[in-house]
């Protein structure tokens, strides 16, 4: 391929900054001898994945310039974990299509813009169905319309009564919206029911198929009123923030095994307002924190669960005469191509960084091969992470 | 229908200069394979709204591949006629809806994983052409900041890093100097369309001399186009299918007619380019910031002008997008994130204008307005330097500006 010198070039660039930016962080090139980090220690058997949709580029995070909108990830977090630096998304740059590429760790090819179920079994479906886990033991928290269909696949053996539940918090406070005016006395509320400039809202017919949750089991699902859901909302800035919220909820209620969540604020770089995508940066730095402090904090999770953290893809360079540099992800060039992975947990390797390539649908073959379930993507299991 | 069966017939629903341009590189045309035919189409078929510079470009792109040995032109087609195309496409109408035929081969090759391989074939194509006799002095002059806290000593990093620091400009005098700089270099040259004034705002008086030669635009006089392209926006929003894909799409196919874009310019190429800002362009209809911006990309891409001005205010407060097409109007700026903005645009403006401009040839300078900060990136500045000296903007560009 010939744009594997161009990732490389991603990778070293990333590498030669985290060794300026992070003088702890050990850069351990792995062999394969790892049995001794997870030998010792049992297995987490939670596990957190944390996408962002809408790549963040490595000017903006990991480079020199950036490091200063990724505080907690760069001092807090990298040195707890393993950070991969070159992770490759061969697929379509598209961020449902991409999000769905990730759960089923292949490439999905249906088109993005069409809220379909993935055509290949997701990581919930395994997950659910080899460990023979209850349908309340998988959580996606998405941001937008279009994500209800994530949960579960069309595959054949697999399907709905195997998935994950799937919460998109911007929809169900439009729901209480609807359902309960009187809570909508201003236009406070409004930014969180908007969706963003790439992804406007749109109306996707429900069918026997989603597995969302819906406003009449928010009590049941979060121990969580409409009224509390409402006011709690009042006190935040943005859809992030809210996906944090629920899951923090959902920790709560349900401590699911498996969550998996979608911080995609920064997408906001579509509008080309440079301060906003760096804005939703900060703040999803802030938040990728603040859940790890929770998930540490937390009885049912301390010392029991592994967090990854990736973008779902970069964005374009700044340099590429066929895009227009951050706004957006169209190109496929190297740098929309590139992103990155950071692992934590109890299992994970501390203060590492691994410069081997590695793809963004090896996630799921490796969260399989780590809990004990089989998988079919195209994927490998990422043997730092086993 | 395949590119090898074009006949001059085929083009007759083509306008009179496009028409004329498709018939004389016909030989060319009947060569090239489908992945990349439509996409020449796509700019003969628009030629007679394109800038005068865009036609010779086109042509000069043409004559080079035509003139390329029958073998090295073979060997640079043969990748982009091994793509696999999907039977739909090949049915659908490419010479008469070309744009619409790019767009549905772009999804094809992103779904079906051709799209690296594409964009590959696409740049050696491209490399063959030689570069075209480019002897054009380029001046581009930026403007920032209005109405922010411009105390920070990091202010247009990006950019300095390229060029020179300087802490000790003029305030006094700096809108003037930059002014009378603009119409100076632009006397220089009486091109058409090679002469751009574009302001976020509500723009300074343009130098008497400089008027004539020289086109000034700003997003409230553009305000009527934009304001359609946003009811536009509405109305798909309100069929509750707005995808990001449909939108896109939707607006890309609307003519200028349609906007009543006469309203803002009689000239049917100044038409065209108004409202393709406002209906290709991502942002532009909600952010002034991103206005500017994309103005002086689409500029330089298609104008390639020798003199710009731009200048950055205030955009609105970032609000729902929904809100924000529903309700345009808001009054309430935000000076602070629009700087970050500008800072960052404006060095994709010296990346944009970089591309058109010979080795040697460019001088950009950035004014951080009504403070005595200013950078400036030239072939006599040393990268990453600082100074700070008390200069005018006239002495800063009468020490590192190219004649």
């Amino acid at each position: 391929m010939k744009y594997d010198a161009s990732f490389q070039a991603v990778s070293a660039s990333r590498r030669a900054f985290l060794r300026g930016a992070v003088g702890m962080v050990s850069a351990t090139s792995f062999s394969s001898s790892l049995a001794l980090t997870g030998s010792a220690i049992r297995p987490a058997d939670k596990t957190i994945v944390v996408t962002f949709g809408g790549g963040a580029r490595d000017e903006e995070t990991f480079a020199e310039e950036g490091q200063a909108n990724i505080p907690n990830l760069l001092h807090t977090l990298l040195p707890q974990g393993t950070f991969f630096t070159q992770v490759r998304n061969a697929g379509i740059l598209g961020h449902y299509v991409a999000t769905a590429s990730i759960v089923t760790g292949v490439y999905e090819r249906f088109n993005n813009f069409i809220a379909q179920p993935p055509p290949n079994p997701t990581l919930f479906e395994y997950f659910r169905r080899e460990l023979r886990r209850p349908e309340t033991d998988a959580w996606v928290i998405a941001p937008s319309n279009g994500f209800q269909k994530i949960g579960s696949s069309s595959a054949r053996g697999f399907g709905p009564q195997f998935g994950a539940g799937v919460i998109l918090p911007k929809r169900l406070l439009s729901a209480a919206s609807r359902n309960t005016p009187n809570l909508f006395d201003n236009d406070q509320l409004q930014h969180f029911l908007q969706d963003n400039y790439e992804m406007p809202s749109y109306d996707i017919s429900a069918t026997a198929q989603d597995n969302e949750m819906h406003l009449d089991t928010l009590e049941s699902t979060l121990r969580l009123s409409v009224q509390d859901f409402v006011q709690h909302a009042r006190t935040l800035d943005s859809a992030d923030e809210l996906s944090i919220f629920i899951a923090r909820r959902l920790m709560d209620q349900q401590a699911p095994s498996l969550m998996m969540l979608t911080l995609h604020d920064m997408d906001v770089a579509h509008s080309g307002a440079f301060s906003l995508y760096i804005d939703a940066i900060q703040r999803a730095d802030r938040l990728c924190a603040e859940l790890w402090k929770a998930v540490q904090s937390h009885p049912e999770y301390k010392d029991r669960t592994t967090v990854y953290i990736m973008p779902d893809f970069g964005r374009d360079a700044d340099d590429d005469p066929a895009g227009n540099g951050f706004q957006h992800h169209r190109t496929g060039s190297a740098m929309a191509r590139t992103t990155w992975l950071l692992a934590l947990g109890p299992h994970v390797r501390q203060n590492t960084v691994v410069d081997r390539a590695i793809e963004s649908i090896d996630l799921v073959p490796t969260i399989g091969c780590h809990l004990g379930f089989s998988t079919n993507s195209p994927g490998r299991c990422i043997e730092e992470l086993r | 229908m395949t590119p090898d069966q074009l006949q001059p017939s085929s083009f007759d629903l083509y306008p009179p200069l496009a028409r004329s341009f498709a018939v004389e590189h016909l030989t060319l045309l009947r060569q090239l394979p489908l992945t990349i035919c439509p996409s020449f189409l796509a700019q003969i078929s628009d030629l007679d709204t394109r800038f005068p510079i865009e036609r010779k470009t086109l042509a000069w792109q043409c004559d080079s591949l035509a003139a390329l040995p029958q073998a090295k032109r073979d060997a640079l087609l043969a990748p982009l006629r091994a793509i696999a195309m999907a039977p739909e496409l090949e049915k659908l109408d490419w010479v008469n809806s070309p744009a619409a035929f790019v767009e549905r081969l772009s999804a094809h090759l992103w779904s079906t994983g051709q799209i690296n391989g594409f964009h590959d074939a696409s740049r050696e194509l491209f490399a063959a052409i030689p570069d075209q006799p480019n002897e054009a002095t380029r001046l581009a002059l930026i403007v920032v900041g209005q109405g922010a806290d411009t105390s920070r000593a990091s202010i247009l990093s990006k950019l300095a890093r390229k060029g020179i620091r300087l802490n000790g400009v003029n305030p006094a005098t700096a809108q003037q100097q930059l002014l009378e700089a603009f119409a100076k270099h632009a006397a220089k040259g009486q091109e058409a369309y090679a002469h751009w004034y574009v302001d976020g705002g509500q723009p300074w008086v343009l130098p008497e001399s400089v008027r004539a030669s020289a086109i000034q635009v700003s997003y409230p006089q553009l305000s009527p186009l934009r304001k359609r392209v946003l009811e536009r926006m509405q109305s798909i929003l309100n069929t509750n299918q707005a995808n990001a894909e449909k939108m896109r799409s939707d607006l890309a196919a609307i003519a200028p007619t349609e906007l009543r874009s006469g309203q803002v310019a009689s000239d049917p190429i100044l038409q065209r380019f108004y409202t393709e800002l406002f209906t290709s362009g991502s942002g532009t209809q909600i952010f002034s910031t991103s206005f500017v911006q994309w103005a002086g990309r689409e500029l330089a891409r298609r104008a390639q002008p020798h003199t710009v001005l731009l200048r950055y205010t205030p955009r609105q407060r970032h609000r729902g997008f929904n809100e924000m097409v529903s309700d345009p109007e808001s009054k309430v700026l935000d000076p602070e994130g629009s700087l970050v903005d500008a800072e960052m645009d404006a060095y994709y403006n010296w990346i944009e204008m970089g591309r058109i401009a010979a080795p040697g040839k460019l001088t950009v300078l950035a004014w951080v307005e009504g403070s005595s900060k200013a950078v400036m990136v030239s072939p006599k500045t040393k990268p990453n330097t600082i100074s700070n000296q008390a200069v005018t903007i006239e002495q800063a560009l009468a020490s590192f500006a190219v004649v």
